[in-house]
């Protein structure tokens, strides 16, 4: 069975989300469907719902982003979608098989600081049980692909933030996954190491990975994405192709297209 | 299998590499060194002197070590978010702990073992001919030594690092003495205490059952039948702490 619908994974769970079948995804990557999720706070165990609602629809090939402001809840869909959080209800069905085809760079990414890049990668591939000959190789091939070769024999303590952000992308594209998830992929970094990181996913999306990213910086968005999705207080205001969203501001100016769905 | 053992070696690699587990060793080593001057003042009891004290020192860094970095293992890597990044690959929360329990074990391993045979030589030295017991009881203090891993990480997966360093650190005591407690309350006459000691002493490990200093020391003979069997209890009593923490694990979000 292609799908993987993330609560079946989580046993202890009960049973609020649907059960759909790859056949009807489609073309879709990601499907996620009414999605909710309610967190205890404090002391007195206050409920905050985080997610009210969430629908999002990501097809094959796509470069896919999810914009909102902080608190929106674009980093809980995400935790959801990878099963790092359970749904309070509603249901997330990927296109792919499971964890084993997903990439996942978290925001702010901290790895172990006394492994070297390649040990680093080496420990990642081994949870794909990845083994011997096959594995070196995508270690080798990773690091030219993000450029860190020449530092693979450094320990992780010693990486700048974009060294670190581009092993973080090097451990999420080890298993050469069908769909790329990265979370703030492009914040902290300098203009280099921003373009660095664009330069990959660009690569990415002319292999025909699918990728979602989080982001608030809304050039790089309109220059990387296809398709949007605009997220505030724990729903989703808009989605659609970014030439849509440019066409229907005057200077097809994205700042501007988000402000607008944001203050509706 | 193959996850298990990644996290394993990872988590050995972690804590092998860590300078508070050299700093440790440094002072146990230390320590055993000292027992030389015990020795010298204790009129005729060198040999014993040196095992005693050696023993001791290697039972009590070793606890440093398996109550404070087991404590930390886990919530180290939910607190840096280093589990974001384990748990968005196929990894399972049962493998992730074993990995890490396993890891550490072999970490303990081959501190425990430095130790011991260290002062088995340093014993030799001193007090020939060499005490094979000692590699015996340096092996069973390993054994008390997992429980109490296992305890602690357990514990690491409801409260904080400190309290869980606490909680197994106390583990150890009342494994030590729960035996005492039972045999002590036999002697009163309350049959409340009694009852709450049989408690005590079916859920605390009873470590003290495959303690074999005073065999060691010449206080008696180790009896291997009563040793292997206890072993097996708490080789046992280890694999469900174990899956416990794996199944309050499995239901953490991150």
């Amino acid at each position: 069975m292609r799908a993987a619908v993330r609560d079946a994974q989580m046993t202890e769970q009960p049973q609020t989300t649907t059960t759909r079948r790859r056949e009807e995804l489609g073309a879709r990557t990601l499907e996620v469907r009414d999605l909710r999720k309610t967190v205890a706070v404090g002391f007195r165990r206050r409920k905050v719902e985080i997610l009210r609602g969430v629908d999002l629809e990501v097809r094959e090939g796509d470069v896919f982003g999810l914009l909102g402001p902080n608190g929106a809840g674009k980093t809980t869909t995400l935790k959801v979608v990878l099963g790092l959080m359970r749904p309070t209800s509603g249901s997330v069905t990927l296109g792919v098989d499971g964890l084993g085809e997903l990439g996942y760079l978290p925001e702010n990414p901290y790895f172990y600081d006394y492994l070297t890049g390649t040990e680093f990668l080496r420990f990642c591939a081994r949870l794909f049980s990845l083994d011997g000959q096959e594995r070196e190789r995508r270690i080798a091939a990773i690091l030219d692909e993000v450029g860190l070769e020449r530092a693979a024999g450094v320990q992780l303590r010693k990486y700048s933030k974009g060294m670190l952000q581009r092993i973080g992308i090097a451990q999420a594209l080890i298993n050469e996954p069908r769909f790329v998830l990265l979370d703030e992929p492009m914040t902290g970094l300098d203009p280099i190491g921003r373009v660095e990181v664009k330069d990959i996913i660009q690569r990415l999306h002319e292999r025909g990975t699918t990728v979602l990213f989080n982001s608030h910086i809304l050039s790089d968005v309109a220059a990387l994405c296809t398709r949007i999705a605009i997220m505030r207080d724990g729903r989703v205001l808009w989605q659609g192709a970014v030439d849509d969203a440019l066409a229907s501001v005057p200077g097809a100016d994205l700042e501007r297209f988000f402000m607008e769905v944001v203050a509706s | 299998m193959k996850r298990v053992v990644a996290v394993a070696l990872n988590t050995f690699r972690e804590t092998i590499r860590d300078r508070i587990l050299g700093v440790i060793i440094l002072f146990a080593l230390a320590m055993i060194v000292a027992s030389l001057w015990l020795a010298s003042i204790s009129l005729g009891q060198e040999a014993r002197m040196i095992k005693d004290f050696g023993l001791l020192a290697i039972s009590l860094f070793g606890l440093i070590v398996a109550a404070f970095v087991a404590a930390s293992l886990v919530r180290k890597e939910v607190e840096k978010r280093t589990v974001f990044v384990i748990f968005s690959k196929p990894v399972s929360r049962s493998e992730f702990i074993w990995g890490k329990f396993l890891g550490l074990a072999a970490t303990m391993f081959v501190v425990l073992m430095a130790m011991t045979v260290f002062l088995f030589v340093l014993a030799w030295i001193v007090a020939r001919p060499p005490a094979g017991s000692l590699l015996v009881a340096g092996l069973l203090v390993y054994l008390q030594l997992l429980v109490v891993m296992a305890m602690t990480m357990l514990f690491s997966t409801v409260t904080s690092a400190v309290l869980a360093s606490v909680w197994g650190i106390c583990v150890y005591c009342a494994g030590q003495l729960s035996h005492n407690v039972l045999s002590l309350s036999r002697l009163g006459h309350s049959g409340v205490t009694h009852s709450l000691s049989k408690v005590v002493f079916y859920v605390v490990p009873n470590l003290s059952a495959i303690d074999v200093r005073g065999a060691v020391v010449g206080e008696g003979a180790i009896r291997h039948a009563s040793i292997l069997a206890w072993s097996g209890y708490l080789v046992a009593y280890l694999v469900v702490v174990l899956f416990a923490a794996t199944w309050i694990f499995a239901r953490k979000e991150f």
